[in-house]
């Protein structure tokens, strides 16, 4: 495999969920998007937590390699029993190395830290790109609703143990590429809180959430954030996936439709966003 | 009518979560129940950078709902931005929650939320005349009384308008209106 991204991640989640396998092989992997960087980390995480930690062998591209621990891979607990004896690369981070990343995976924990969260984001997309105002209003807008998603649906039943999200961004020539994951209950079992909503599966979930605007809340004004996001997102010409469970919601400039994946637990989301609209 | 300015700002120029938006409306609350039944309160965006939706829902959606139901006498709410698009987020959740509001963009005025043309028509003549009864407005809009009656008690509703009965004619209230703009 050459490049993980939002079409290749699931082959990867396939094998190490459903075969239960114990080393991952990445070495020929010289591409890899911030959507599949965060299902990765949530999948070296889960594996973790059940005390059996996967043999990771990096990507040999020395560029791809710094760029993944740059991101923060290099900071998941026990990340030295997870390294293959092959890597041998093991120089500190340069400025240069930690420059390549437009965002590093920084964790999403609670509510009341979101503020310092979005303002960090901000200021390292604005340090780095003069995007218009209106854009960059939106796009801070679009992260405190998804960031606050997180700890207002990911632990809604209180049966997650360590809740919490993650969320990344990078920047490519022609976009930029915003992703947040938890794994967490799921959009399903969040909405099936609600009467009503019970024994929704997935794609049916992702079916009231994008056009209904459901939410598992009575109060009328809440829910529509991921539908309006959608929205913004088709109007700039961007790409969207929202993934849960078993289903996943897809669409680029060309159209999209809700396909099956892999199980995995809780809700990632993927935006990727044409820099031609946002500068 | 004693009129309040409610100044976002002082909360910080990006907000925010809906944990941030409940607790200035707290503070929104307070300032509302501090005037007198026909004070005003202009929620003021002046400074804000960015207003997320959630945050707009919670301080102002979740304001004017009780206010609507009439939980604060007749005080009413109006809110100021520089800027339309940064009420965006207002607009998305007052129509998600069927109100609507005034929004004065300097001096010109917006009615965001959910609404429609023969709203805005009836409230854009009120606000003109400053002061008028549903006869005179009956007769100007070409209406069906009873139809004119509908627009007014929705807008009387949603304190867009003050209504204040005068008289009776026959089992008919007579109302005098009265545009909020004006002191």
């Amino acid at each position: 495999m050459h490049q993980l991204t939002i079409e290749t991640i699931d082959q990867i989640i396939e094998w190490i969920r459903g075969s239960e396998l114990d080393r991952l092989d990445l070495k020929d992997v010289r591409f890899i998007d911030p959507y599949a960087l965060l299902l990765l980390h949530l999948l070296i995480l889960e594996r973790n937590e059940k005390g059996r930690s996967i043999d990771v062998e990096w990507p040999q591209s020395r560029r791809v390699y710094r760029w993944i621990m740059a991101m923060g891979m290099k900071d998941l607990p026990n990340f030295a029993r997870l390294q293959s004896s092959r890597n041998s690369e093991s120089s500190p981070l340069s400025v240069k190395d930690l420059q390549s990343t437009l965002q590093p995976i920084t964790r999403i924990e609670n509510e009341s830290g979101i503020g310092r969260v979005v303002d960090g984001f901000h200021h390292r997309l604005a340090d780095r790109y003069p995007l218009t105002e209106t854009s960059r209003r939106a796009l801070v807008a679009v992260m405190i609703e998804l960031f606050q998603n997180i700890p207002h649906h990911s632990n809604a039943t209180g049966a997650v143990v360590d809740p919490h999200g993650i969320a990344a961004m990078q920047d490519y020539e022609d976009s930029i590429f915003l992703a947040i994951a938890d794994k967490g209950i799921g959009l399903s079992a969040s909405l099936g809180l609600k009467d009503g909503y019970q024994g929704l599966s997935d794609t049916g979930a992702l079916d009231v959430i994008l056009h209904q605007g459901a939410s598992r809340f009575d109060d009328p004004g809440r829910g529509g954030e991921l539908r309006r996001i959608a929205d913004l997102v088709r109007s700039w010409g961007g790409v969207f996936v929202l993934r849960t469970g078993r289903a996943m919601y897809y669409f680029d400039s060309r159209g999209g439709d809700v396909y099956d994946v892999p199980a995995f637990p809780g809700v990632q989301l993927g935006l990727r966003l044409p820099r031609s609209v946002l500068t | 009518m004693q009129i309040e300015r409610f100044r976002v700002a002082q909360f910080g120029p990006r907000l925010g979560t809906r944990m941030e938006g409940e607790g200035a409306r707290q503070q929104l609350f307070a300032l509302l129940q501090s005037l007198p039944d026909d004070g005003q309160v202009r929620v003021s965006l002046e400074g804000i950078d960015v207003l997320s939706t959630s945050f707009a829902d919670e301080l102002i959606g979740r304001t004017l709902n009780p206010l609507t139901t009439g939980e604060f006498g007749n005080r009413t709410l109006i809110l100021e931005t520089p800027m339309l698009d940064l009420a965006d987020g207002v607009d998305a959740k007052l129509a998600q929650r069927q109100l609507a509001m005034l929004c004065l963009v300097d001096d010109a005025w917006h009615l965001i939320g959910t609404h429609t043309p023969a709203l805005v028509e009836t409230l854009g003549l009120i606000i003109d005349k400053g002061h008028t009864t549903t006869r005179e407005l009956t007769e100007e809009l070409g209406l069906q009384i009873n139809a004119c009656v509908n627009r007014v008690a929705r807008l009387a509703k949603l304190h867009l308008i003050r209504r204040e009965q005068i008289g009776m004619s026959g089992p008919q209230a007579i109302y005098s209106l009265h545009s909020i703009l004006r002191d």
